[in-house]
Order: structure tokens, then C-alpha cells, then sequence
């Protein structure tokens, strides 16, 4: 009996370390005036509330409250993405990608606090970590969907013959995408990370220009491709799998031009450098954040809402065929040959197809930070060499009795860096 | 109720049980024996009431044997008043229909025990 006292009283000395140190005395009172209440249910009830008052005290935590909610979302996907069928490839590589990416979020956070600095106090700042940790935490149940029909070849008869024709090699036993993808993943968490912390200096202006035009570039592209990107022509249900569409061809467009924009009004929008402002290299670094940030939504939109799409094809029949209605899927040769007057296998192949457009969700996740580094990379130079030009040119015109420096615009609002160290 | 002073009904009641005996140090359970709350409702208004300087608190400077040290509370000068100014908009409440049921008074607070309050 006492041990089992001393390990409540040690359980209980290591929840008091939730509180906040300010509140801690009240919670020792609630405990302190428990042998005065008459013993049994009272007691009981009585010690209830101190646990009441512990609850209510560490949630006032910010950090214990977004911990306990990152566990809640964490432990959904888990529960949502955890496949349930033993001992094949598929259901290695989905375990692996729901213990590995929930150990990222967690582990990145934690890393990323002690390099980078709390994250910032802006409202920008915390929607978009958490939209981010959100949509990363979608994206596992729904590609491992996906993965379970893509990564499990059938084991003989049509089907095979399907799965052959339709996915290509490279699925079933090949790990190398999938340690890409949770590369990829592990960059997108460090990115938004970074993005969203104070000592990145990134203006809450900036960052919500780049979450409002990755939106829009990440809607465009999903709108292109809601059923993912594959050689068949089942893909784009509306554009009818035309080879060369204005459609696509204005959504590549967009891929440069949304980070472009983006860059352009950040650096607009964020204060010239004077003395008493920013650096100069603040402004130029809202450059390369709004266009990074650009791209990075964009990317995690359009690869979440497209496997989502794709997994909850696959899930129900009935959406299936209603997507895939009047579209004869015959991009692949000698399909329509396998699937003569075979319903079974024409479900089949819808399946196939489905998942086999998913893959490339995850090239579009490379493919756009890189674009947008690659851009903004380049103004980011440009910029930077106009403004040594401007430095090199300054003393001269001072010293030759000029009007001297032209006072600095007042910053617009809400541009200025609100949250830095 | 309780709106007009800015504090609920169990705000008040506590208040004005501790503004009974101003400079009575009072413990947690006595308190809520009397108030008749639970201690999972009456801690937190404590602590409210701490946060806002209306009541003070300090640890037993010498515990019974056998027993951990207890925490007391006392009303401060603010929270008297606080109770004073809560129970004259109280009465000062008018009827909001001729045949509403009057409505109980919360704070029990003598005003004539409460010093400084105007009478």
C-alpha cells in the first residue's frame, strides 16, 4: 500500500511539472487540504478536482496544449494510415511511413525549437505550422491507401497482366521511392519549420503572400490534375486527356510566375533598410521566403488533395465510377483486348489506373520547392548586386554637398518584422 | 446574474464568504463546504481572484503534525470592496418584469462590515 502510494505521489509530482511554475502552489493546495475531506467518495471527488485544476492549468501552456493536439492529430493518422493486412511489402512500407513521418513532425519540432527558436507569435506564423504538420499528417493515411493497391501486385491470371501493363515496373518491391518520399517529407517539415520561426526574420506579411499564392498555384494544378498525373488519359476527367492543352500549358505557367509574384509583392510590401530599420538583407530574404513558400503550399496542396482524391477512389467503388465514367482508359496498348467482356477485371484496371497516377504527386512535391529556388535564387542575386551597385554609389553623392539621404518611407502595415528575436 | 459586477455567481459567493470575516485566514475546504462548491469549480475562481489582487494567499507557517502544510486565503482591501460594489448593484438591479420571481441575493456581505463602503 505504501508503494503504491509513493508512485501516486511520484506520478503526481511529475504531472505537477505540466503546470506552470506560477501555478504550482495551487495545485499542491488542492492536494495539501485532501486529508481533511472525509475519506471515501468525497475524498475522491475532491481529488478529482485537483485534477480538474491541474488539467486547466497546463493547458493554459501553450506548449502543452499544441503537444497534446499534435498527439491527438498524430495518433488519427496513425489510427487512419496503420494498414491492417500482415506480411507484405505494401504493409512494411506504410508502418514505416506512419512511425518514420510522425517521428519527423515530432522530432523536427524539437530539433527546430533549439536551432531555429520558438515559432513565431504572428497568426501567420502558427496557421501555416500547423496547416503544414495538418496536411503532412493527411497525406499518410491517404497515400498508404493508394500504396496498399499499387505495391501488392496480384498474383497471377488478368490481373497480373493489368498490373503489369497499367503501373509499369518499379512498384512492389522497391524501396528507394519511399525513403525519397520521407526525404522529401523530412524537407518540407524543416522548410516550414524554419519559414515559421522567429529567427528566420520571415515578415508575417510575407508569409501570408506566399500562403495565399501557393494556395492559388496549388488549386490551379489540382484543378488540372484531380485524379494525379499518369500517362493515361482518365486523368484530367474534364480536359479529356488532350496531349497539348492551354490548360496545363497556363498551369507550368503558373508554377514559375505564382513564386515570382509572390517575391515581387513581398519585397514591395516589406520597409526599404535605413538606419534605424531592417537590414537590407531582410527585405531581400522575404524574397526568397515568399517564393519558397509559394511553391512549398502549392506542392502540399495539390499532392494532398490529389492522393486523397485518388485514395478515397479506391475506398468507394461508387466514385470510382462515377470519375472514371465515358473515359475508355485506352492510353495503355492491348488494354481493351485484356478487358473484353471481363467486368471484374475492368474494375481492376480502374483501380490500377487510379493509383498509378498518384506517383507523381510526388515528383510535383521536388520538382516545386526547386523551381522556386531556382527563381527567387536568382532575383535574390539580382537584388543583391543592384544594392551593393546603390552602396558603392552613396558616399559619392554625399560627399559631393547633395541633398543627402531622402528620409525612408514609413513600413506598411503589417509589414514589419513582428515577431523576430 | 452577476453580470453587472463582471463576476459569476460563484465568484460572488465565494467572495462574499471570505469578505464575511475580512481578516480571517481561511482554508480551501472550509470554504468550500460553505460555499458549497466543488474543489474542481472553487480553485480556479480562487486563482482568478488571486490573479486580480481581490484575494491573498500564503502556506500555514506551521502544519499539524502528520498533515501537509495547508493553504489560506484572505479577502484583500480590493476584493472588500469588490464584494461591497458587487452587492449594491445587486440590490440596485431593478425588476426586469412586474411578475418576475425576485431573484436570491448572492452576496450575503453585511454592508455595514465592510469598511469604507459608503452607506
Amino acid at each position: 500500500m505504501k508503494g503504491l502510494q509513493r508512485a501516486g505521489a511520484a506520478a503526481r509530482r511529475s504531472v505537477i511539472r505540466l503546470v506552470p511554475a506560477e501555478r504550482r502552489d495551487w495545485v499542491e493546495a488542492v492536494w495539501a487540504e485532501a486529508p481533511e475531506v472525509p475519506p471515501g467518495l468525497s475524498r475522491l471527488a475532491w481529488r478529482a478536482g485537483g485534477v480538474r485544476v491541474i488539467a486547466r492549468a497546463a493547458l493554459m501552456r501553450r506548449g502543452t496544449g499544441r503537444a497534446l493536439l499534435f498527439a491527438a492529430a498524430a495518433a488519427l493518422a496513425a489510427w487512419a494510415g496503420w494498414p491492417g493486412s500482415p506480411a507484405s511489402f505494401a504493409t512494411s512500407v506504410d508502418r514505416a511511413d506512419v512511425i518514420t513521418v510522425v517521428a519527423l513532425l515530432a522530432g523536427l519540432a524539437v530539433v527546430a525549437r533549439r536551432v531555429l527558436g520558438p515559432a513565431g507569435s504572428s497568426r501567420a506564423a502558427r496557421l501555416l505550422r500547423v496547416a503544414g504538420y495538418a496536411a503532412i499528417l493527411a497525406l499518410v493515411p491517404a497515400k498508404n491507401v493508394v500504396e496498399q493497391v499499387l505495391d501488392t501486385p496480384p498474383r497471377g491470371g488478368v490481373d497480373l497482366r493489368l498490373y503489369r501493363l497499367i503501373s509499369g515496373p518499379g512498384f512492389g518491391d522497391d524501396w528507394s521511392s519511399e525513403i525519397a518520399f520521407l526525404v522529401v517529407m523530412a524537407a518540407y517539415v524543416a522548410a516550414i519549420l524554419w519559414l515559421t520561426s522567429r529567427r528566420s526574420r520571415v515578415a508575417p506579411a510575407t508569409l501570408a503572400i506566399g500562403a495565399v499564392a501557393g494556395t492559388v498555384l496549388g488549386a490551379a494544378w489540382y484543378l488540372v490534375g484531380p485524379l494525379g498525373f499518369g500517362g493515361a488519359p482518365a486523368t484530367n476527367p474534364w480536359l479529356q486527356g488532350a496531349g497539348i492543352d492551354p490548360f496545363p500549358a497556363l498551369a507550368a505557367i503558373l508554377l514559375a510566375g505564382a513564386p515570382v509574384a509572390a517575391a515581387v509583392a513581398a519585397y514591395r510590401r516589406y520597409p526599404a533598410s535605413s538606419r534605424s530599420g531592417p537590414p537590407a538583407g531582410d527585405r531581400i530574404r522575404q524574397v526568397l521566403a515568399a517564393g519558397l513558400l509559394t511553391n512549398l503550399v502549392g506542392a502540399l496542396l495539390v499532392t494532398v488533395c490529389g492522393t486523397g482524391t485518388i485514395a478515397a477512389m479506391l475506398t468507394a467503388p461508387w466514385l470510382r465510377n462515377w470519375l472514371y465514367r465515358g473515359h475508355p482508359l485506352s492510353g495503355v496498348d492491348g488494354l481493351r483486348l485484356l478487358l473484353r467482356g471481363d467486368p471484374a477485371a475492368l474494375a481492376y484496371s480502374h483501380q490500377i489506373t487510379a493509383a498509378a497516377d498518384a506517383p507523381p504527386f510526388l515528383i510535383i512535391s521536388m520538382i516545386f520547392p526547386l523551381v522556386a529556388l531556382v527563381l527567387t535564387g536568382l532575383g535574390m542575386l539580382g537584388l543583391a548586386a543592384s544594392a551593393a551597385a546603390r552602396h558603392d554609389e552613396s558616399p559619392r553623392a554625399g560627399g559631393a554637398g547633395g541633398p543627402g539621404a531622402v528620409p525612408e518611407p514609413e513600413p506598411p502595415a503589417g509589414a514589419h518584422l513582428a515577431d523576430c528575436d | 446574474m452577476g453580470a453587472r459586477s463582471g463576476f459569476s455567481a460563484q465568484t460572488l459567493s465565494v467572495l462574499a464568504a471570505l469578505s464575511e470575516e475580512p481578516s480571517q485566514w481561511r482554508y480551501g475546504y472550509a470554504l468550500a463546504k460553505q460555499v458549497g462548491l466543488k474543489s474542481g469549480t472553487l480553485y480556479p475562481i480562487l486563482i482568478r481572484l488571486a490573479d486580480r489582487g481581490l484575494v491573498e494567499a500564503r502556506w500555514q507557517d506551521e502544519p499539524q503534525p502528520g498533515r501537509p502544510r495547508r493553504h489560506m486565503y484572505r479577502v484583500t482591501a480590493d476584493g472588500v470592496a469588490a464584494a461591497a460594489a458587487a452587492a449594491l448593484a445587486e440590490t440596485a438591479q431593478p425588476t426586469a418584469h412586474p411578475t418576475a420571481r425576485p431573484r436570491p441575493r448572492l452576496v450575503r456581505t453585511r454592508r455595514d462590515a465592510v469598511p469604507g463602503v459608503a452607506r
